[in-house]
């Protein structure tokens, strides 16, 4: 007993000395130039989005540039295209050196082996930021973004929460000086007092386009909060669970109080509804704040109000997305490590202040501490309380996603349009879902569930 | 004088020679990528499993193909689709080629001629975001037109019927001045001394139609059938950008499907099998369409 003592007393000492060895090197500068300088004159290849985070890091790169010589040469392409266009160019040996990874990509991606873990980097130290600091980013994100099966292979870059934008005019209007907290308030209390058909006013609207915002931003959101999820622990439909039900009858019952047409509507159509004061209330990605603060997209101005997602009965459990940037592990090895020097610098603390106030959402903690950025930016609280508790796997991240994406999209689209009912729609998702998974190997065995 | 010989005289191979490159072009851009879809579609083939390499499998991708219900019911919506915008866009393109046709009008005629070519040069994807706009709910140019005529608001995009209507309407914009183009060459083929023979000799212009014009207008109706059926069979970025195959699966044409299961799915395995029997489709449609209505000239 006395010699297990000595041993865990002995291990402690060794592990606080180590802490504080550490210590220093974490105050440590880092000299991007010099760890950068083998790599000049490095061109790097990278597919951005036509999204704030994106113009607001290009806003930046000629402060990187001219710091490395590295070249970061960007493409912008339509988010429906991202994929494919990546894949395309993994399996064809193609150009990319970064991967722009959404997060639930990161388990097709990985499993490819078309993106390279960080380990394989941070062991070299003479081109990681002894800053790097991984604690530093909000662990939800880079658990769901950027990690797979246990290894991180990217760094949180884009990130969204799901938030409740309303309008704070029009709530006041109608006798509410706060937003809805709960989801059954939304729908019973404050919804069918700012719906006024007759005026084409409507009390809230979910983006619900055939597609990825039809089974992500529409599907899934409205499963969680109630209990629901897609898939229960054996991987097979969760969708007849009383919870799940709840949670598409509950999509039903508000359909009443949003616009006709919402079927059709994807995020650009619903920001702009809550923009131009059709509809009181959306639910929407944090990084639409800067189209709604600008008056030359928004004309709500002053009335903008932001808070976190209402709570359901399992609680608040909000829409969780965004994307990583990883280091494409096709490209040669010259190019990879200049690649990790690029995605360091762009989730750094040491640019997050810049990034922010060029548009961008950064998923460091320490950013969203600072009182000037707190005042500035009214998303901000809500975000990061948003970031506390979430599902990493709010839509499931492994490589059979896209498949079933697909099947939840079309049945999805049917349920809200009353083709088929909530429960018939489910049925006929559980089954084809279940044929997929079983394709992948899920029910053998030969795959571990993770999602 | 005798000519100095070169050497490039011609020879038994030079038609050979003058053939060749539009040959290669066309083994290259279409003859290995048809075969290799069609090595293709006798194998898995998945790009998101490269993993597990690509062995054959015999007819199991055709199998699935044909027992796929969602196969069926796209093809039938496209069918639908072909049926409902190829009566309206020949009515259409004739009843403009006929006005073209006529006499007069000088600088009108030759203003309208050029802007028939505007929509055939729009691009696709363009048609599809105009069409959302027109069509919007809210602002579009559709439902302005239907409160002008005392209709309330349409919900064309956001209603399975509307959508469906609303990427028809795009069609027949776009493709009308195509036929119309077409009958236009058509009747210009028809000799000026029997149209006038037959002028002098009736004015009932359908008798004129039908008895004098029509023999020249019944190959360019068969080649705009096989043209268009090929389209149709294809037609994508339009109705993609305009609906994305929604709301539901009311516009999910069996082109938005391939997609799908090739670009989203990464099935290649499948997809070209899909699209290899649409290809044996276009080519039975074609036959039957030459079978049916193509009418040599007297």
């Amino acid at each position: 007993m006395l010699s297990l003592l000595r041993h865990v007393s002995a291990a402690a000492i060794l592990m606080a000395t180590a802490t504080f060895a550490a210590a220093p090197a974490v105050a440590e500068t880092w000299d991007i130039a010099k760890a950068a300088a083998p790599y000049k004159g490095t061109q790097l290849n990278v597919i951005f989005l036509d999204r704030p985070g994106y113009r607001a890091i290009i806003k930046l790169l000629p402060d990187f540039e001219k710091a490395t010589g590295i070249k970061v040469n960007y493409e912008i392409v339509p988010y429906e295209n991202t994929r494919q266009k990546e894949v395309l160019n993994f399996n064809g040996q193609g150009d990319l050196s970064i991967a722009l990874v959404d997060l639930v990509w990161i388990g097709e991606f990985a499993e490819n082996g078309w993106i390279a873990p960080i380990d394989k980097f941070q062991s070299d130290a003479s081109i990681t930021d002894p800053n790097l600091n991984l604690k530093g980013f909000f662990p939800l994100l880079l658990d769901a973004f950027g990690s797979w099966g246990g290894k991180v292979y990217g760094l949180p870059f884009d990130n969204y929460s799901g938030l409740l934008f309303y309008n704070k005019c029009e709530l006041k209007a109608a006798g509410f000086d706060k937003p809805p907290a709960t989801w059954a308030e939304l729908k019973d209390v404050y919804a069918p007092k700012l719906t006024d058909k007759a005026k084409n006013q409507y009390g809230y609207a979910l983006q619900s386009l055939r597609g990825e915002t039809q089974s992500a931003d529409s599907f899934m959101r409205v499963l969680w909060p109630q209990g629901g999820s897609l898939l229960d622990k054996t991987f097979h439909s969760n969708l007849m669970s009383k919870e799940s039900q709840a949670g598409l009858t509950f999509r039903q019952d508000m359909m009443k109080y949003m616009p006709p047409g919402v079927v059709s509507w994807d995020h650009a159509e619903a920001v702009n509804g809550f923009a131009q004061g059709q509809v009181a209330m959306i639910t929407e990605w944090s990084a639409f704040y800067p189209t709604l603060t600008d008056p030359k997209t928004s004309k709500i101005g002053d009335c903008l109000g932001v808070a976190p997602e209402p709570a359901g009965p399992a609680g608040r459990l909000p829409a969780l997305g965004g994307f990583s940037l990883s280091v494409a592990s096709g490209a040669p090895e010259k190019v990879q490590k200049a690649a990790w020097i690029f995605i360091q610098w762009a989730t750094s603390d040491a640019i997050a202040k810049d990034y922010v106030e060029a548009g961008g959402v950064s998923g460091r903690t320490a950013i969203y501490e600072d009182p000037a950025i707190k005042a500035k930016y009214s998303f901000v609280e809500p975000m990061v309380a948003s970031w506390q508790k979430g599902v990493p796997e709010f839509r499931p991240r492994f490589p059979a996603w896209p498949a079933i994406s697909e099947v939840v999209a079309e049945f999805g689209s049917k349920i809200m349009l009353g083709e088929v009912s909530a429960e018939q729609g489910s049925k006929e998702i559980g089954t084809r879902m279940e044929t997929i998974l079983k394709k992948e190997g899920y029910y053998d065995g030969k795959k571990p569930l993770l999602q | 004088m005798t000519r100095p010989s070169t050497g490039l005289a011609y020879g038994r191979w030079t038609p050979f020679w003058f053939l060749a490159p539009a040959v290669l072009a066309l083994a290259l851009i279409g003859l290995y990528p048809t075969l290799f879809a069609l090595a293709t579609s006798f194998r898995q083939y998945n790009l998101t499993r490269t993993r597990d390499g690509f062995p054959f499998v015999g007819f199991d991708n055709y199998v699935t193909v044909l027992t796929d219900p969602t196969f069926w019911q796209t093809l039938g919506r496209t069918g639908l689709f072909f049926l409902c915008v190829m009566p309206v866009e020949v009515a259409l393109g004739l009843a403009a080629a006929l006005l073209l046709h006529q006499t007069g009008l000088g600088m009108l005629r030759a203003l309208a001629r050029v802007s028939l070519v505007i929509p055939l040069a729009t691009t696709y994807a363009v048609v599809g975001l105009l069409g959302r706009l027109i069509f919007n709910r809210d602002f579009g140019v559709a439902n302005a037109g239907a409160a002008a005529l005392g209709f309330g608001p349409i919900d064309w995009l956001g209603s399975p019927t509307g959508a469906f209507t609303a990427i028809a309407a795009m069609d027949v914009w776009q493709w009308t001045p195509f036929c119309a183009l077409i009958f236009l060459s058509g009747l210009s083929m028809v000799p000026v001394e029997i149209e006038e023979a037959a002028r002098l000799e009736t004015g009932s212009k359908w008798a004129l139609l039908s008895h004098v014009q029509s023999p020249y207008l019944w190959p360019g109706l068969t080649a705009m059938l096989i043209l268009r059926s090929a389209d149709v069979l294809k037609l994508f970025d339009s109705v993609f950008t305009m609906t994305r195959g929604g709301p539901g699966a009311a516009t999910e044409l069996i082109s938005i499907y391939i997609q799908r299961v090739g670009f989203r799915v990464f099935d290649m395995g499948v997809a070209s099998a899909q699209a290899l029997l649409l290809l044996v489709l276009t080519i039975v449609l074609a036959r039957l369409y030459i079978r049916f209505f193509y009418r040599e000239i007297d």
